[in-house]
């Protein structure tokens, strides 16, 4: 198991985390006899499945998910049409007494979804009354039809204040405010949940998309019974998305609110990039609905080596560590160039860096077929790496920055004595040297 | 477990999440070696790359265009000395299961009872084809794709030559065999079976019959003997014989003459590998593969030997057979051997077994089964009488077109070039057939 000297733990929202490893709300943390598994496993703490409140019946969808699978390698998303929990209130709520009963020193956290204040207000104050350590108000389930609800709550920023404070003034634990990607600017809403009360954002929900078309029916999956339905999209295919969003919000000082990542996170890897853009906590479901809950020993181990490696003695010390070197793409120093190199030792010729080099980038190498080697003109290298991308062998092509008056040569024109048939005027009109959107 | 049920069917091959796993492994190399690396110019790196685009019907196409018998050779091929050996990825790892993905593959066609072939234009020509193994099914398919009407005939009473009478059926059943005859039917191709082409009616007839070209491929099917003047000895088999029984049914004669006895094979190639194996699987008590050489320097594959070694065949090396022991009424008691040692390297580039003098034993033995080699009858100049053949009765070709010595008459398969792989004979049919082309074109 993971190294005893570190110490994972992490204030997050005035609460104690042994580690910042969280279930996320959703299929994986159903009930307590799920939850307590994962304690047991090594999860710090769950956020329930979304209680609801016995007004309506949830009845799911039957298939419920379908996996995005790429080549042999599967499950590199889930699509998934979900609702709220199905279980009645009552039952939730002893699982949570369960929980606390057993695993005090576990953090609870209760996510909460309402059609109205009263109802927001009624679980919230269900979930403190029956020892939840936090609320968490999911303005983001993709698959609540009905205006003001799920995540067209979190589109609506009104109604984001307007329930947080319903909530805020029923409860006196904090509130994390659950938001969707499904936007082009999360600062917005967040700093809504924010005038709300909100005493942290998490992010991201899944992301609405379509992850497959049955071919034999022309239906797009999962199948229900003849309709498929654009729907909740997680896993490792929307990471990037979600380390933006985590990014753009850690990096917004008019929200400067604690942050728990969700989002297609796997590995410690995975984690530590969230906590290294800014991120407290993370939470996880679809690496656990791909490997269970077994994967948080290796988070556990995995990130503890590399806090002893590096002498980082608190998760804190990592939290927005990387946020210093994120910047807008006008801050690249472009007048220094670089280009790949290659440690041909390690080569079995395979020629994939020739067919990429030679379709999508600089026509930089040469093929060399009797030695079955790949030859490069440092010249023609774009630096765009995609040879490295395809190559098998671990670390044969690399970047090596070249010297200051080192110039790459332009691409050749096909037939230069056409230039004499060009029709082109110079373009003269003054125009802003920074974009005006 | 019955025998019968040992030899009913071969091993399931790669289901669609195995075949797409290895394919995700694939490099798609540049200028691919392994499409270099097959005798019949099978493409391998084509059709990885279309089966991990997940153009599976191009992918079957691909292979079918190329190789009718491309199910066979994905079973059959010894892929780890052919395109498998020329894989990059084992520079990181292996190489590529080349053999088992083409097998999925065609084998997934038939699930989908996907056609490659659409009829072609009818020419009026026809063209006979002589034995229905490899190179004969090779051919017919290659000219029915071309219009002409091709008839083939095949002395047996079943096509499908040395894939139907010369492999063990849990390594090749009539089932899979069934899948690829029924692709090379569907072109059209009419098959007489139970006609001999031999003495009585010659190749060279056929020209006379309204047959416009003649491809013969009949195979060696006599067996090298170790020692011929021996005359009938009971319990003494040559691979040829025992491997046809088992196929055509004296399974249950052969059982009952193996099981609980002590059976010896010499060899060491492929064929000794099935021998020994199907031994066991009748019942054997103890099966021994006697070979003169050492286990490195055996012909068979390598998955064949620790298969072998793996269900209790006992390696006999470096021992020669010399001699058999028989009793009264001429039934076998045992083989003498004599042991060798490792001299100087020969032609084939492996140091050459001798006797070591002195060193004679007897290794008590019921049933013995000679797999040293097959040739061609004695009497098959005869079929042909102005078709030149060499000394061990093969046919002399030209070997870009297998024309033989007699015009509008080629030749391919075992009987050109001495005992070969099923895909080299596919290719030789092949070559035939585009020559025979050109020939009619004239």
């Amino acid at each position: 198991m993971s190294n005893q000297q570190i110490d994972l733990s992490i204030e997050f929202c005035g609460k104690t985390f042994k580690n910042p490893f969280l279930l996320s709300s959703s299929p994986v943390s159903n009930s307590a006899e799920m939850v307590a598994r994962s304690f047991e496993a090594g999860w710090s703490g769950v956020v329930f499945k979304t209680l609801n409140s016995d007004r309506l019946p949830i009845i799911h969808p039957s298939p419920r998910m379908n996996a995005f699978h790429y080549g042999a390698k599967r499950v590199v998303g889930v699509q998934n049409v979900e609702q709220i929990s199905d279980r009645p209130l009552k039952d939730n709520l002893i699982d949570f007494l369960y929980l606390k009963k057993h695993y005090p020193e576990h953090i609870l956290i209760s996510s909460v979804m309402g059609f109205s204040d009263d109802e927001w207000a009624y679980l919230a104050k269900a979930s403190e009354d029956n020892g939840a350590d936090i609320l968490e108000l999911n303005f983001s389930c993709p698959h609540m039809c009905i205006e003001g609800t799920g995540h067209h709550v979190g589109k609506a920023f009104d109604l984001i204040e307007k329930f947080t404070t319903t909530v805020k003034n029923t409860v006196s634990i904090p509130v994390i405010a659950k938001m969707t990607p499904n936007i082009t600017d999360m600062t917005e809403p967040a700093i809504h949940a924010k005038n709300g009360g909100a005493d942290a954002i998490s992010a991201i929900n899944t992301v609405s998309g379509i992850s497959e078309v049955g071919l034999e029916d022309l239906v797009p999956k999962p199948n229900i019974f003849g309709i498929g339905a654009v729907s909740g999209t997680s896993g490792p295919a929307i990471k990037p998305i979600g380390l933006h969003f985590i990014a753009d919000m850690a990096q917004c000082e008019a929200l400067a609110l604690p942050l728990s990542g969700i989002g297609g996170i796997e590995t410690w890897i995975d984690a530590l990039e969230y906590l290294l853009l800014g991120a407290a906590t993370i939470q996880v479901t679809t690496g656990i609905m791909h490997y269970g809950y077994r994967i948080v020993e290796d988070m556990i181990e995995g990130l503890s080596d590399f806090m002893q490696q590096r002498h980082i003695t608190s998760v804190t010390d990592l939290v927005g560590k990387a946020l210093p070197n994120l910047k807008t793409t006008d801050h690249f120093e472009l007048d220094r160039q670089g280009i790949t190199q290659y440690d041909l030792d390690k080569c079995i010729g395979c020629g994939q860096c020739y067919i990429v080099c030679t379709d999508a980038a600089g026509q930089a190498l040469e093929w060399d077929a009797a030695e079955r080697r790949p030859k490069l003109i440092e010249n023609k290298c774009l630096s765009c790496m995609l040879c490295s991308f395809v190559c098998p062998v671990h670390d044969l092509i690399t970047f090596k920055e070249m010297p200051e008056d080192w110039k790459r040569d332009e691409t050749q024109v096909m037939d230069s004595s056409l230039e004499s048939e060009i029709k082109l005027e110079p373009f003269t009109k003054e125009v802003p040297n920074e974009c005006p959107y | 477990m019955s025998y019968k049920d040992r030899f009913k069917q071969m091993k399931s091959g790669f289901d669609f999440g195995q075949a797409l796993a290895e394919a995700d492994r694939c490099l798609l190399c540049h200028d691919a070696p392994c499409s270099k690396g097959c005798p019949a110019d099978t493409d391998p790196a084509t059709f990885i790359r279309k089966f991990r685009f997940r153009n599976i019907t191009g992918a079957i196409r691909t292979i079918k265009a190329n190789n009718i018998l491309g199910g066979a050779c994905g079973v059959l091929c010894p892929t780890a000395e052919l395109c498998e050996q020329e894989c990059s990825a084992t520079g990181i790892g292996q190489p590529i299961a080349i053999g088992k993905i083409q097998r999925f593959l065609i084998e997934h066609g038939r699930k989908m009872n996907f056609k490659v072939f659409e009829k072609a234009t009818p020419r009026p020509e026809k063209v006979a084809v002589v034995g229905s193994g490899p190179a004969g099914l090779s051919c017919a398919a290659e000219l029915a794709k071309d219009g002409f009407r091709v008839t083939v005939f095949e002395a047996r009473e079943k096509p499908g030559g040395v894939l139907r009478y010369g492999v063990v059926s849990y390594r090749f059943d009539r089932d899979f065999l069934a899948g690829e005859m029924a692709d090379i039917k569907d072109l059209g191709v009419e098959f007489k079976c139970s006609t001999p082409i031999d003495n009585q009616k010659g190749a060279e007839d056929l020209l006379k019959d309204g047959y416009q070209a003649v491809f013969v491929a009949p195979g060696l099917w006599d067996a090298v003997q170790l020692k011929r003047e021996l005359g009938d000895i009971q319990g003494l088999y040559s691979s040829v014989a025992y491997l046809e029984g088992l196929r055509d049914g004296h399974m249950d004669q052969l059982a009952q003459e193996v099981q609980n006895k002590t059976v010896a094979v010499i060899g060491g190639g492929s064929v000794a590998m099935d021998c020994v194996e199907s031994a066991a699987k009748l019942g054997a008590k103890d099966v021994y593969l006697v070979y003169r050489r050492s286990y490195s320097q055996m012909p068979a594959e390598e998955d064949e030997r620790i298969e072998a070694l793996q269900s209790g065949i006992h390696f006999l090396l470096l021992n020669q057979p010399i001699d058999y022991e028989v009793d009264a009424d001429k039934r076998i008691t045992g083989l003498k051997l004599v042991r060798t040692a490792l001299g100087e390297e020969d032609a084939s580039g492996r140091r050459s077994p001798v006797n070591v003098e002195g060193s004679e034993w007897i290794l008590d033995a019921d049933v013995v089964i000679e797999a040293i080699g097959n040739k061609a009858e004695d009497d098959s100049p005869n079929w042909y009488p102005n078709v030149d053949v060499n000394k061990k009765n093969l046919i002399q070709v030209e070997s870009e077109t297998g024309q033989t010595s007699v015009p509008g008459i080629f030749a391919g398969g075992d009987i050109v070039r001495g005992p070969a792989l099923v895909v080299t004979a596919v290719q030789d049919g092949k070559v035939a057939a585009r020559a025979i082309k050109e020939y009619l074109d004239k």
